[in-house]
């Protein structure tokens, strides 16, 4: 990223001490990322580890699936947000939610994503005047 | 006698009908998010910014500043009752807190915390009133090479008090000025890092980076883990501290404010360090160290009164300096600028409603939130008994809201989910956000001032070291800079707590 950042910066235009231009921070804030870069490097090789340990200490009994699906979940909340507007976009993904991580009964995930959405929907959007996406209900 | 005058424009400003209730509603929400693990100031401030557009500055400011200082009020019950701090500035109330609640003494320790935390934040807006003016007159006899070596100065001293690894640190602020410079040059307007992407034209947003650093990868981490939460069953009675309480807190109270305060002042999680240091300072001076640990209330007083009187103090470098010494007042320097408003010494000339204002609204918000946290302490116990799997999705969702009514674009959703990852990353390799999210906002501010310092010098670096302010910073800034390599100050750095080892 330090390269990058210094290319960037370089392509810029550096300007002169005088008169810096668009890209001089950028380009050295890129050489001190590059040089900072190479320091942890260095430092981590120095550093005397187990094979394996910092992979057990880092992720064992690490609910993997969990953190992956709500990523996917939102990354696709996001995709459709704007077509499908908030309502219809929001009350789904609460319902996985409240299922996925410790799963509920329907009825109270059903019920509480509907509860939360239409209570969201009121306070930001007709209290607080918010302009969340009227999607496909029209609704806004 | 003028500055009687400008309490009475900052009480007309502070009680106006519309202020008080953005107060109410800052301090109410402070005090939830303090008790609710898994959401911080940081990611309640960027949450809530999007509904100050409408408002005046003044009710925007009011509240941010209410959701901070309420924060520090909230974390020590979640401290007394659970044993898990809901701030990190409340991590040392745990050790003697959680014991008074285990002998049955839950409502005194609640109650003193309350307390302290009252005399020490109205202490420090005291502090505030007396040192801000003169200080504001100061600073305008600064010019850019000050501001620059200031800026530095005080990246340098966050990123030092940053836990573990300080090239790490180095490396998160480098980051953060190269995505604050992120969008069009202010000087030429020419676009820089911008992908051709319209919606970097104006940067990358504040919020969607603070939400998915500090909102969504908290999340992320409290998700990938059961987490279990045992409330003490014992029934709170007693909030009101008994004289003997008192008689033994009465030091601890004064020491932990004024330590507090001028910690505060400092770059760096100023609310952390002075809790721990208060605790350290009550057991060093205490004629029964022993009891320390097992319950003693001196252990609650003490820390909580220095991170409530840190608030006070961190306001100061905000407000006199346009500076902010830690990211939460980087998050109340975003709303400032969002509003159009520049906080630094012509701010209590140009807007002294504003200024006097926000300060004499935390003397209203601090008997708010006596009142929120004594009377009331028992809806606060209710909301611990929620379940996190009913509050991680509500966190999202309210992520979600606020990043989108930002700019009313998905983009910064994406950006947010994006940092939410890188976030929580960091956090799995021991990198800090803090350092990234100062520098984010500071990294602008500080391009701009290099590069007039260089207009003005004609080039030359010199003019960093011949005037005396930015060469004192720049020499202090080159002192924290090194330091680790001198072996004591490497030790001293080491014993410093931080939010990550909390």
């Amino acid at each position: 990223m330090g390269i990058g950042v210094c290319y960037g910066g370089y392509d810029l235009e550096l300007g002169t001490l005088q008169a810096p231009g668009s890209g001089f921070m950028f380009f050295w804030v890129g050489i001190i990322m590059i040089g900072l870069s190479l320091g942890v490097l260095i430092l981590a090789m120095r550093e005397t580890a187990i094979p394996g340990e910092l992979k057990k200490v880092l992720w064992t009994e690490i609910r993997w699936k969990k953190i992956v699906s709500v990523l996917a979940v939102l990354l696709l909340y996001a995709y459709v947000f704007t077509t499908l507007g908030f309502i219809l976009s929001t009350i789904p993904l609460l319902i996985f939610l409240f299922k996925a991580v410790e799963p509920q009964s329907w009825t109270k995930a059903i019920l509480g994503s509907i509860i939360s959405t239409l209570t969201a929907y009121s306070v930001f959007q007709l209290w607080l005047g918010s302009q969340l996406p009227r999607g496909l209900l029209g609704i806004g | 006698m003028e500055l009687l005058n400008y309490l009475g424009i900052g009480f007309s400003v502070a009680l106006q009908p519309e202020n008080l209730l953005y107060c109410f509603i800052g301090v109410f929400i402070g005090t939830l998010i303090g008790v609710l693990p898994g959401i911080g100031p940081v990611g309640a401030m960027s949450l809530l910014l999007p509904l100050t557009f409408k408002t005046t500055p003044e009710a925007a400011i009011i509240m941010l500043a209410g959701i901070y200082y309420g924060s520090m009020y909230g974390g020590s019950t979640t401290s007394i009752l659970v044993n898990i701090p809901g701030e990190a500035a409340s991590v040392v109330t745990c050790l003697d807190g959680y014991q008074m609640a285990l002998q049955g003494r839950a409502g005194p320790a609640l109650g003193m915390a309350a307390f302290g935390s009252f005399i020490a934040g109205t202490l420090s807006i005291v502090g505030l009133m007396v040192l801000a003016p003169p200080l504001a007159n100061f600073a305008l006899k600064f010019g850019p090479p000050e501001y620059f070596t200031l800026m530095i100065l005080g990246l340098t001293i966050l990123i030092y008090l940053a836990h573990g690894s300080m090239p790490k640190a180095l490396l998160m602020a480098a980051f953060g000025i190269v995505l604050g410079l992120i969008g069009l040059d202010s000087i030429n307007a020419r676009p820089r890092f911008t992908f051709d992407r319209l919606e970097l034209i104006d940067g990358v947003g504040l919020v969607p980076i603070v939400m998915g650093l500090f909102g969504i990868s908290e999340v992320l981490l409290n998700i990938e883990q059961v987490i279990r939460r045992e409330i003490i069953k014992t029934k709170i009675k007693n909030l009101l501290p008994s004289s003997k309480d008192w008689w033994e807190s009465k030091g601890a109270l004064a020491r932990g404010s004024l330590l507090g305060f001028f910690l505060g002042i400092l770059p760096g999680g100023g609310a952390i360090i002075s809790s721990f240091i208060s605790y350290a300072v009550e057991k060093r001076v205490s004629k029964h160290p022993e009891r320390f640990g097992k319950g003693a209330i001196e252990g609650v007083a003490g820390p909580e009164a220095a991170n409530n009187a840190a608030t006070g103090g961190a306001f100061i470098p905000l407000m006199t300096l346009g500076i902010p010494p830690n990211v939460i007042m980087a998050m109340l320097l975003g709303a400032f600028m969002i509003h159009g408003v520049q906080p630094g010494p012509l701010m209590m000339k140009q807007n002294p409603g504003l200024f006097w204002g926000v300060i004499t609204s935390m003397y209203i918000g601090n008997g708010m939130l006596l009142i929120l946290n004594l009377p009331l302490i028992g809806i606060w116990v209710q909301v611990l008994r929620i379940p996190y799997r009913i509050l991680f999705p509500l966190i999202l969702l309210f992520c979600l809201i606020g990043v989108y009514s930002v700019g009313n674009t998905v983009f910064d959703i994406y950006i947010m989910i994006l940092f939410g990852i890188v976030g929580y990353l960091m956090k799995k390799f021991d990198y800090e956000g803090a350092p990234l999210v100062l520098a984010f906002v500071l990294g602008p501010l500080m391009e701009n001032n290099l590069r007039k310092s260089l207009i003005m010098s004609q080039g030359d670096f010199s003019i960093f070291f011949t005037r005396p302010l930015a060469a004192a910073s720049l020499i202090l800034a080159i002192f924290f800079l090194v330091s680790p390599l001198i072996p004591w100050m490497r030790k001293k750095r080491k014993e410093i707590p931080t939010e990550e080892t909390a």
